[in-house]
Formats: C-alpha cells, sequence, structure tokens
C-alpha cells in the first residue's frame, strides 16, 4: 500500500512528460477501441447474414457425409425421424424455427439457350428476398431484381440469378425447363415459370431457387435430408446442438459458414498485428520513460534503501509507477475510444462499401474492447519497467546516494 | 564492548577502468553515545567509511560489526531491516521524498516497521515539535528552506529512535547561521535522545561539535582524538 500510494504520486510527479507518454498511448489505444468496434459491428452483420443466407445456426442430418456430398444428392440422407425430430426442435424455447430443404442439380432450358443449375429448396415461407433477423425464422436468399416471391404463391415457381437469367435470355413470367436425373436414374423434367430474378454477387450464375413441396415432388424425395435450426440466440447454438440426440450428423454455423470463419479469422488477424504493433510502442515509449525516471531518481532509489526499504521494494515501486502509468494511459484510452465511437455513431457511424453501395457502420465497441487492451497495456508497461527497475534495484545504496 | 567495531576496512573502486582504493586498512572503535566527527580533504574516505559503517555499502576487506552484529552476515532483506531498526541518516542534500509531504518523511521509516498509525501520528508529532516545525507537517519539501529541509531530516532520522545516525556533510548546503543551528539539533538530540552521532564534515567549526575528532588522509586512519 505504502509503494502503492508512492508509485501513484510519482506518476504524477512530472506533469508534462507523464502527459506526452501517455498521450501517445491514449491516442494508439483510442484508435484501437474504434477499429475493433467497427470491425466487431462489421463482422457481426456478415455473422448474422451468412447464417440467415441459407445456413441456420445448425443443421442436422442423419449421416455427416450429407455436409461434403449430400447438398445436392440428397437421396440418401434422409431423415428417418425427421417428423419427430422437427417437432422435438419446434418445442424448444431456445428455437425460432426448424425447416428442411433440398437440392437437386438440373438443366434449365430455355428456347435454345440451357445451362447448369444448383436449385435449392427450402419452404415456401421461409424463402425471404430482403433483409430478416433470427426472430423472422427465414432465410434471406438475395435481394430481386424483377418479380416477387409470394410465399403463398403455387407450386413450380422457380427464381433465377440474375446471371443465369441474362444466359437464358429469361425473364419474369417466362417458363424455363427443367431437367434433373432422379434416384433411380431416369430423368424428369418439369417447366417451372420464372417468379423472380435475384442479384447476388458470386452465386446468382448457377443457383436457383424453389419452394421445398415442389422440390421434392419433383426430385421424388421420400425424406428431408436436413433440418435447419434458427435459435433464438447465438449462444445457444452449442447447447441446441448437444441438445440434438445420438443418431444424428450435427453441424454448427462455425463449421458450416467456412468463408465468413476465414474472413473472421483474416480480420481478428489483422486486429491482433495492429494491437501488438500498440503494445511494442508503448513497450518502447514507457521502457525510454521508465529509465529516464530510474536514472533521475538514484538518490531517491538510495535514499529509500538508506532508509530501510528492501531492494525489492526498489523493484516493485518502479514496475508499479510503470503499471500505474499503463493503466491511466490504458483507461483514458478506452474511454476515448468510446467517446469517439459515440460522435462517430451520432454522425451516422463508418462507412463501408459493399455491392455497389455504401453501408453505414455503427462502431460498437463492446467489453473485449476493454480487457483485450487494458490488461495487455497494463502488463506491457509493467514489463517496460522491469528492466529499469532491475538496474534501480541492483546498485548498492551507497552508489545510488552518490548520483546527481 | 564498542558500538561500531571497524577492523583493517577496505575499500576500493573501479574508476575509469582503474582500481582506486578509498579505505585502506582503517581501524576504529565507537562507543554507544558518543559525537564523532570523520574530518578529511575531499577523496581522503571519509564519506566512504560514512556508509560502510552506514551498512549503504560493504567492505572488500577486514570486518565490520555494529552491536555485536557481523554485518557481512547479514543480507540484503535483513540489512535492510537492521539499517531501518538501528539507524538513522542524515544526508548533505537533505534527501527528502518530494512527493510526500513533511509528515508522510518523517513518517516513512515507521511504515516499514509497521508501527501502528496512532503511534507513527504521536512520534512525528512530537519530533517535528522538537526540531521546531510543528505545524509544518501537511507541507510539501518543496515549500520549506534549506534549514527547514535539514530539521525534517533530522526528524526522520531520529523518529526510529535509532542507537546510531550518521551524517554525511550535514551543514555542507546551509548557511553558516542555519548550519549552526542544525548542528546545536544534533548536538542536543545525541545528549537527550542518547543517540549516538557520527557526522562527516571538512569544515573544523563544524567538527568542533563533536567531542571526538577522527581524521582520515588517503584512506588511512591519520588521527583519532578529541575536538577539533
Amino acid at each position: 500500500m505504502r509503494l502503492l500510494r508512492l508509485a501513484w504520486r510519482n506518476v504524477f510527479r512530472q506533469k508534462r512528460r507523464t502527459l506526452t507518454t501517455l498521450g501517445a498511448v491514449v491516442i494508439g489505444l483510442a484508435g484501437l477501441v474504434v477499429f475493433q468496434g467497427y470491425l466487431g459491428q462489421l463482422m457481426k452483420g456478415f455473422r448474422e447474414s451468412t447464417i440467415l443466407s441459407g445456413i441456420g445456426h445448425l443443421q442436422v442430418s442423419s449421416d455427416a457425409k450429407y455436409f461434403t456430398d449430400g447438398e445436392f444428392t440428397p437421396y440418401a440422407y434422409g431423415l428417418a425421424d425427421e417428423a419427430a425430430l422437427t417437432a422435438k426442435l419446434a418445442a424448444d424455447p431456445r428455437v425460432t424455427a426448424v425447416f428442411p430443404s433440398t437440392g437437386f442439380t438440373a438443366i434449365g432450358g430455355l428456347g435454345e439457350k440451357a445451362t447448369t443449375l444448383l436449385v435449392k429448396a427450402y419452404p415456401s415461407a421461409r424463402m425471404r428476398f430482403g433483409a430478416v433477423t433470427a426472430g423472422d425464422g427465414a432465410f434471406n436468399l438475395g435481394a430481386l431484381t424483377s418479380g416477387s416471391w409470394d410465399p403463398s404463391g403455387g407450386p413450380d415457381r422457380l427464381v433465377l440469378g440474375e446471371t443465369a437469367a441474362r444466359i437464358l435470355k429469361a425473364k419474369v413470367g417466362d417458363t424455363v425447363t427443367l431437367m434433373a436425373v432422379l434416384p433411380g436414374g431416369g430423368l424428369n423434367g418439369r417447366d417451372f415459370t420464372v417468379a423472380a430474378v435475384y442479384r447476388s454477387a458470386g452465386r446468382d450464375k448457377i443457383f436457383a431457387f424453389t419452394d421445398y413441396a415442389t422440390a421434392r415432388d419433383f426430385s421424388g424425395l421420400k425424406a428431408a435430408p436436413v433440418l435447419h435450426v434458427i435459435a433464438r440466440s447465438l449462444g445457444d447454438t452449442d447447447a441446441l446442438a448437444s441438445s440434438i440426440g445420438a443418431g444424428h450428423a450435427v453441424k454448427t454455423w462455425p463449421q458450416l459458414a467456412t468463408y465468413f470463419v476465414q474472413v473472421n479469422s483474416m480480420f481478428s488477424g489483422f486486429l491482433g498485428v495492429i494491437r501488438v504493433i500498440l503494445l511494442l510502442i508503448t513497450l518502447f515509449i514507457l521502457a525510454n520513460t521508465m529509465n529516464r525516471i530510474v536514472f533521475e531518481r538514484m538518490r531517491e532509489w538510495g535514499t529509500l534503501r538508506a532508509l530501510g526499504t528492501k531492494a525489492s521494494g526498489i523493484l516493485v515501486l518502479v514496475v508499479l509507477e510503470g503499471a500505474i502509468q499503463g493503466f491511466v494511459g490504458a483507461i483514458l484510452g478506452i474511454a476515448a475510444g468510446f467517446a469517439v465511437s459515440l460522435v462517430l455513431n451520432l454522425a451516422g457511424g463508418l462507412p463501408f462499401p459493399s455491392a455497389g453501395t455504401v453501408l453505414q457502420i455503427k462502431v460498437v465497441p463492446d467489453d473485449q474492447a476493454v480487457w483485450w487492451n487494458l490488461v495487455p497495456v497494463v502488463l506491457t508497461a509493467a514489463l517496460a519497467a522491469f528492466l529499469p527497475a532491475l538496474r534501480a534495484m541492483r546498485l548498492s545504496p551507497s552508489e545510488a546516494l552518490r548520483c546527481p | 564492548m564498542p558500538l561500531i567495531r571497524v577492523r583493517d576496512g577496505r575499500k576500493h573502486y573501479t574508476l575509469d577502468k582503474a582500481l582506486t582504493t578509498a579505505l585502506d586498512g582503517v581501524s576504529l572503535d565507537i562507543d554507544a553515545g558518543e559525537r564523532v566527527a570523520l574530518m578529511g580533504p575531499s577523496g581522503s574516505g571519509k564519506s566512504t567509511l560514512l556508509n560502510l559503517m552506514g551498512c549503504l555499502d560493504r567492505l572488500d576487506g577486514g570486518s565490520l560489526e555494529i552491536d555485536g552484529q557481523d554485518t557481512k552476515a547479514l543480507r540484503d532483506v535483513a540489512l535492510s531491516r537492521f539499517r531501518n531498526r538501528t539507524m538513522g541518516f542524515i544526508f548533505q542534500s537533505f534527501n527528502l521524498i518530494p512527493v510526500l509531504s513533511v509528515h508522510e518523511n518523517i513518517e516513512y521509516p515507521l511504515l516499514l516497521q509497521e508501527v501502528s498509525a496512532s503511534e507513527r501520528r504521536d512520534r512525528v508529532e512530537a519530533l517535528l515539535e522538537q526540531v521546531g516545525l510543528a505545524g509544518f507537517g501537511r507541507r510539501s519539501p518543496e515549500n520549506l528552506s534549506g534549514g527547514q529541509r535539514q530539521r525534517v531530516a533530522i526528524a526522520r532520522a531520529l523518529v526510529t529512535r535509532p542507537r546510531i545516525v550518521f551524517a554525511d556533510e550535514p551543514t555542507a548546503a546551509l548557511d553558516q547561521k542555519t548550519g549552526r543551528a542544525v548542528m546545536e539539533l544534533m548536538v542536543q538530540m545525541n545528549e537527550k535522545a542518547g543517540a549516538t552521532l557520527v557526522f562527516s564534515t571538512h569544515d573544523a567549526t563544524v567538527a568542533g561539535y563533536a567531542r571526538r575528532v577522527v581524521k582520515l588522509l588517503d584512506g588511512k586512519l591519520a588521527e583519532d582524538g578529541g575536538a577539533a
């Protein structure tokens, strides 16, 4: 307590130097907190949209091989207990929606034009082409550029991707013939009406959508190969996955959304690199400050030693002074980061260009911005003070007292 | 048995890669309650001897016993504790801690002894009274004159009721009048509190306050006698 009080007062002894040292830490940390808050929101939005773009929080199939081989050849993976499992999951208060999906490959033809399509099918009411939330219990499959999707519309409707529609020269209301291979090897063909055309970068050349009932009837599917579960809260995912009994293969969204996981890892890596750079700058600045402090106060260390302070007490005193500087700098930096975030949000957020438009992303630093910055900065500051502290500790009192 | 016993004390320093002898076979006994001045020109070894007797440094050769305790056998923690409980120090430049108030400066050695708060307060206030600084406790040392600072340093040296007080050139940074007042206070402290007083000086007038003057020259004991 005695040393802590002394260290605290020493920090504010040379206000100008302390302000300069803290200024660098505060500016760096404030920037990091804002960047972290921006990136966090960006990735949160990306995560939500990824989960609700056709994945769900978890998927249940009869066999793990479905997830590698079965999405568009689903016949071998039918869930024998589809109805019971659906009822069980739907009754769980943590679940917003449970529904099946299937898919098949087909050749789509219109007039003289033809293209290969991967047709994905969900229950009609679960298909949306616009923003959704987990509470809607539906997937957002893209943005419609023409036509519309009426959940209560009839069978044999097709939503084509913009690129596929251009290849087929198809427009809303046209009839596209789909030819697909059935489980027995036979070929089936059916006319589908183009209900709408959607746009989704990288997907709209190959992916088309129809409703689940039509797909099941068209492909002769006996049972759903997979169930999608949309949870009320992201945090319930693992618990829900564990609640599904043996005999099922379950994958959670991080296992399914590999692209999101890769992008998230990449940005987390960026953030980590920036944090390491900031910590190194903190280390360098504080080590330099502490070196000067130790050098300038040699006679004071000698006096404290003469009065009976142990050598280790001097070490603790100097390290504490460094750690306090780190603590004060981190607290001010984090607070400044939160304040800047507030100002940016009041101004509408930060811009993020996406798919030809500019989104305004709010900057929302969370509690991680506090702990992931406060603790490393305090530890780094203590480390920065450690070597100068060792020097102060190793001098004999008489040597220290002789210093000018 | 003497309170301080130095036998064949030797100390060397390396200065610019050259070995310099600061103390060359000094033997000296100081009894409890004595008032001893160490005199000699600059570089004669008086500060070195004072630092060695104050356990602020270690001998390279010879032995030092304080109150029967062989100081060579004490490691840092024990030596720090020994210093805190047995000795008080007064420095030429006062060496008060600027971030502590006058009261806190005097109180500091008692905190190391874990003396209760009420006893610390009583002892500090009594000493402030004795050194003529009653009511100055909350002031910062930076707002005191040189003489006042040295009186705070004297109070700090006495607060643990040490057996020995070492003072290195205690009046060198003071004008003559203030220096005289400080020395009178130290004499009073030696007579009333019974603490052995050992101080270094190159000033014959200051040395006149001692009952015994030990003269050093080139690291050797040149003379050990009565008052200058």
